[in-house]
């Protein structure tokens, strides 16, 4: 899921014809006091930041002059917002607002659902905790999509009622398509406000974009000069094979660090699971979890370099499932490779490979090439796999423990 | 029998001229699959291991009739490959792409249930039913070596867990009335209980192994349908991914999302639900041919 932040996600509804309010982003209090005066001096000033928590963190502030607005922008820049700091801040013209609504679009299973109520500009959660019957939730036909009028049942079932729901319906089903263009998991309008006139305007908007339709997605992350800038808390490590994935082709690879020592490369995310519990059941702690499937061996030697690139590993399993088509000697080779290139010396850092399949004498052939590397025997279960990484490690700790 | 397909089903192959493609058809043919064609737009009039390749579906099928499509074609086109499949008048499709557009699967599977069609996967190894025929990689290149016929169901989420409960299955003296991959995506073509539901029914299964993780409710409907119908077959579970409950809740998926998503899945939770409605629960791969063996009273 790449969350986009407010600039992006609205430039992307303006592009598509929906009411977005003037607004831009800047990077500087100089800028912000600029932009302010554009706009008209009234703005509302917002750390950009991509999380939905914003409103309750006073991130968000409403100011009536440049000065203010630059003084504003300084107090927010630099702070730290859901975890995420705050490197720019939004500027946009302030909106004379009657109503404040609430509308999304999810993609978190079968059926995408959409999510409406009348009480925006507050969390959803906190609305359906006071008042259940106060959201209203429906189910999407993705082939269809959403009709004007089917939208405007819903939000007449919101209790929304005149000249409003009319406008309203249209918006819905323009932002229905936008969310299946875009390939969005969650979009997220809050508020959507009416204005004196009973027009929609799109105050608050909030997208995350589902990361299989990088491929044919990145262009538009591209034009909106990336969502992704932002970084959400990922380490070097973790920035790398995210990178990877937004720049090679091949399979995804996925790699989230952890506290403990041991480095995990998996193929097949059920395995992965598997070995993971059965690491942690030995008493074996892990560096890191992994997935990553394909054999574009640039791309896997990636994710290798940053399992190994952690500073609290000791250890590495590279613990496979049975492969039934991939070719094993690809997956063996980019171990191989990294490990060669950092000159690891896997007699004092454990490597253990159980990875059986197509080409599996080539990959044994290539993993013999460094001495101390364990290649399991075929008959060898995941569990024989874990119990030795685990022993090894541990051994390997303590050397290091008495040498220090 | 056994669920899905057999002996006498006859299967097409969309995307045959790709390497993965090419080379699962060549295997899976030799190992008895009664595949009748391959398409690939623009490649028609080839052949491959002696397989006609046409240009469109509708093409294969006018020629040589089918029952089912094993659909090779990448992430970002399969899902023009599912719809033309279903046009043509398909009904079982097994889909192999990994990574597909959740927002292509949504569209996928609205058609596919629209039609009554039955679509296993994406992100699948596919179907064996060990000794007939075999659609997708399970087994890979020698499928005798994973599975071997007999009479347990199989059921997983994850394609190489799958292999490797045959594999424990077989050193055991078990084996596979038909075993299937779903796909590991939240989102698939056919839910777990499905699965259970045809092996429930399948006279030559006489018990279910399922494989599962956390996340999405397949569990949860599985122990539904057992707790409102009585389990009329023993079934073992094994629920990976326990260790996810020790780390602090990593991936916050938002508001709206928190508000959709159900309780009940976590492993922990899974294999609760499973227990109580009768399931018996193995915490690693050994556990499971025993549990089997005690259930079926060997």
């Amino acid at each position: 899921m790449i969350p986009l932040t407010e600039d992006k996600t609205k430039a992307l509804l303006r592009a598509n014809g929906l009411p977005v309010p003037k607004g831009r982003a800047c990077a500087s209090p100089a800028e912000v006091a600029e932009a302010s005066r554009l706009l008209g001096g009234a703005v509302v000033i917002k750390a950009l930041v991509a999380t939905g928590r914003r409103g309750k963190s006073g991130a968000v502030r409403s100011v009536s002059s440049p000065p203010e607005a630059a003084a504003a922008a300084s107090a927010l820049l630099g702070t730290e917002i859901g975890g995420l700091e705050t490197n720019a801040i939004y500027v946009e013209e302030r909106i004379a607002i009657a109503e404040e609504l609430y509308l999304s679009f999810v993609l978190d299973g079968f059926p995408p659902k959409v999510l409406l109520s009348r009480h925006g500009g507050v969390e959803i959660e906190e609305t359906r905790k006071q008042d259940p019957d106060a959201v209203i939730v429906a189910d999407l036909e993705p082939l269809a999509g959403i009709q004007a009028w089917e939208a405007v049942a819903l939000w007449k079932r919101a209790g929304v009622s005149g000249a409003a729901l009319s406008k309203l319906g249209h918006v819905t089903r323009q932002l229905f398509q936008v969310f299946q263009a875009a390939d969005a998991i969650t979009l997220e309008l809050n508020p959507l406000a009416l204005d004196v006139e009973g027009k929609p305007v799109i105050v608050g908007a909030m997208m995350a974009i589902d990361d299989s339709s990088l491929p044919r997605q990145s262009h538009l992350l591209e034009d909106l000069g990336s969502g992704t800038s932002t970084k959400h808390g990922r380490n070097p490590r973790e920035q790398m094979v995210y990178d990877a994935n937004y720049r090679m082709p091949g399979g995804m690879i996925r790699y989230t660090e952890l506290e403990g020592d041991i480095g995990l490369i998996v193929c097949g995310g059920g395995a992965g699971l598997y070995q993971h519990d059965l690491i942690l059941g030995l008493g074996g702690r892990l560096a890191n979890h992994s997935d990553q499937n394909g054999i574009n061996v640039a791309k896997l030697k990636v994710l290798v370099t940053a399992v190994l690139e952690n500073p609290r590993v000791r250890g590495l399993l590279v613990g496979a499932n049975h492969q039934q088509m991939t070719r094993t000697d690809r997956k063996v080779q980019a171990v191989i490779e990294v490990l060669r290139e950092r000159g690891t010396d896997a007699t004092r850092f454990p490597i253990v490979i159980r990875m059986f399949g197509p080409h599996e004498e080539k990959a044994r052939a290539l993993a013999a090439e460094i001495p101390g590397v364990h290649y399991l025997p075929r008959d060898a279960s995941m569990a024989d796999a874990c119990r030795l990484i685990v022993e090894l490690t541990a051994k390997a700790g303590d050397v290091q423990g008495q040498s220090t | 029998m056994s669920i899905l397909l057999d002996h006498d089903t006859r299967v097409i192959v969309q995307g045959i001229t790709g390497t993965q493609g090419r080379v699962e058809a060549e295997i899976s043919k030799n190992y008895g699959t009664h595949i009748v064609a391959g398409v690939t737009p623009g490649r028609g009039g080839e052949n491959i291991a002696g397989i006609p390749v046409y240009d469109t579906v509708k093409e294969a099928l006018d020629r040589h009739g089918a029952d089912a499509s094993l659909i090779f074609v990448p992430p970002l086109l399969v899902k023009d490959a599912v719809l033309e499949a279903l046009d043509a008048g398909i009904r079982l499709l097994v889909g192999t792409a990994e990574d597909v557009p959740q927002h292509d699967v949504a569209i996928v599977i609205a058609a596919v249930r629209k039609v009554g069609a039955r679509l296993v996967g994406f992100n699948t190894n596919g179907v064996i039913s060990p000794g007939k025929a075999r659609m997708g990689g399970l087994g890979g290149l020698d499928p005798d070596e994973v599975y071997a016929p007999g009479r347990i169901g199989l059921c997983s989420r994850s394609g190489g867990m799958c292999a490797e409960i045959g594999i424990a299955l077989k050193q055991a003296g078990l084996g596979n009335s038909t075993a299937v991959a779903m796909g590991g995506d939240r989102i698939t073509g056919l839910p777990m209980v499905e699965y259970v539901r045809l092996f429930e029914a399948d006279p030559e299964t006489d018990a279910i192994v399922l494989f599962g993780e956390p996340g999405t409710d397949n569990e949860g409907g599985v122990a539904l349908h057992l707790r409102a119908n009585r389990i009329r077959k023993p079934i073992v579970a094994m629920i990976a991914g326990a260790f996810q409950e020790k780390y602090p809740r990593g991936l916050s998926f938002g508001h709206a999302a928190a508000i959709i998503r159900a309780d009940g899945e976590s492993a922990t939770d899974k294999k609760k639900m499973l227990a109580d409605a009768g399931v018996l629960i193995a915490d690693t791969l050994e556990e499971i041919p025993v549990l089997l063996k005690k259930a079926l009273g060997h």
